[in-house]
């Protein structure tokens, strides 16, 4: 038996045949023992990100023919629009505390 | 994200664990690519007890690029089926307790130290679930045949939008009424179903969960699911399990799906 060949099995994978992704990922992603792994992944950020994906993965392929994409900009889903709506929020912010400094200076000025 | 050749990452190496097992026969995973292509999956023994294992980059794991990963559809369904086919494979020889996506530790010594502590745990799962398998049962409500009220009656009103039919206010609030109240009958009948069901099939099995309801198909014909759950059902008893369905079919018109069997991911975790 060659270790490289990634060809089907020869074993037949047991389990239900032609299951859907969802009924995978509910069973993959927060069952099972749960144990301390050394490399820690943020498990909150997954569950939201599951609880979104299994709302997507339902929906998936009636809100492709459709054309609804909303996914690729949930925060949630995409870490791209996740990162660009912190970076968004960010500069916003920087923006008010600039102009509520700049107000606060000009008040003591005016005193 | 760069490219970086398996040698020169070396040191960046990290071991994924997949499940635990008695005694796997490793024939059974060895032709199965695992989560990182190219590697073979080997056995890591702790104890009496059995790990599936893979060496597999530490840069593919790391809480950024996952989240990255697991936010692409179709590299989430590789990932996610790869490590499932694996516990599945891994469950066909042996009684196997699955470990969820992305147990990765720094190596060998580590996983087996942390695996030993936590024999305990193995050891009261694999005794819970020797011989049993989990069942999916999804059931949905029929297709709603509930009309939305029309904002006006269809006779030709739009024409003399001056001079509306006396009472055409009043008629449509009526409607409008019907429609809510037959909604929410159709509420309480699905849920009624799903107890019925619910009820019903965990008479039969050794443990039941309820997961969380899939959301209705965009557009979709009207499918409503009422009721996603899971239940841990004695091997010896699968036909049992099975001709129950095809009954609660007959006595209450409703479409249910089943799945199974599947290795019993719900049922390891202390409930």
């Amino acid at each position: 038996m060659t270790e490289l060949d990634l060809g089907q099995d020869t074993y037949p994978i047991p389990g239900p045949q032609n299951t859907n992704l969802a009924d995978i990922l509910e069973r993959v992603l927060d069952k099972g023992i749960v144990i301390a792994g050394d490399i820690k992944i943020d498990l909150l950020d997954i569950e939201l990100l599951t609880i979104r994906l299994r709302l997507f993965v339902a929906s998936v392929d009636t809100a492709k023919k459709a054309g609804i994409d909303w996914w690729e900009t949930d925060p949630a889903l995409s870490s791209r629009a996740a990162r660009n709506s912190l970076q968004d929020e960010n500069r916003e912010l920087r923006e008010r505390i600039d102009a509520l400094e700049s107000k606060t200076d000009q008040m003591s000025d005016d005193r | 994200m760069t490219e970086r050749g398996l040698e020169q990452d070396a040191g960046g190496s990290a071991l994924y664990v997949f499940a635990v097992c008695n005694a796997p026969d490793p024939a059974v995973f060895a032709r199965l690519p695992g989560v990182a292509a190219g590697v073979p999956l080997r056995r890591l023994r702790f104890g009496e007890l059995t790990a599936i294992v893979q060496t597999v980059r530490a840069a593919d794991f790391t809480d950024e690029v996952l989240q990255i990963r697991m936010s692409d559809r179709d590299e989430l369904e590789r990932y996610a089926r790869a490590h499932h086919d694996v516990v599945s494979a891994a469950a066909w020889s042996c009684p196997t307790v699955p470990l969820p996506l992305a147990t990765l530790y720094h190596g060998e010594e580590r996983a087996r130290q942390a695996l030993l502590e936590e024999t305990g745990r193995f050891v009261a799962a694999l005794r819970r679930t020797a011989g049993h398998s989990e069942w999916g049962v999804k059931v949905y409500a029929a297709e709603s045949r509930v009309p939305e009220p029309s904002p006006e009656p269809p006779s030709g009103t739009q024409a003399v939008r001056s001079r509306p039919a006396p009472g055409a206010g009043l008629a449509y609030l009526e409607r409008k009424r019907g429609v809510q109240a037959q909604r929410e009958r159709r509420h309480e009948d699905a849920l009624q179903l799903a107890e019925t069901v619910d009820a019903a099939f965990q008479n039969l099995a050794a443990a039941g969960r309820r997961l969380r309801l899939h959301a209705p198909e965009r557009g979709g014909k009207g499918h409503v699911q009422v009721l996603n759950a899971t239940y841990l059902v004695a091997d010896r008893r699968a036909t049992e399990f099975e001709a129950l369905a095809r009954r609660l079919r007959d006595a209450t018109g409703a479409r249910i799906d089943m799945s199974g069997p599947w290795v019993p991911y719900s049922f390891v975790g202390e409930v």
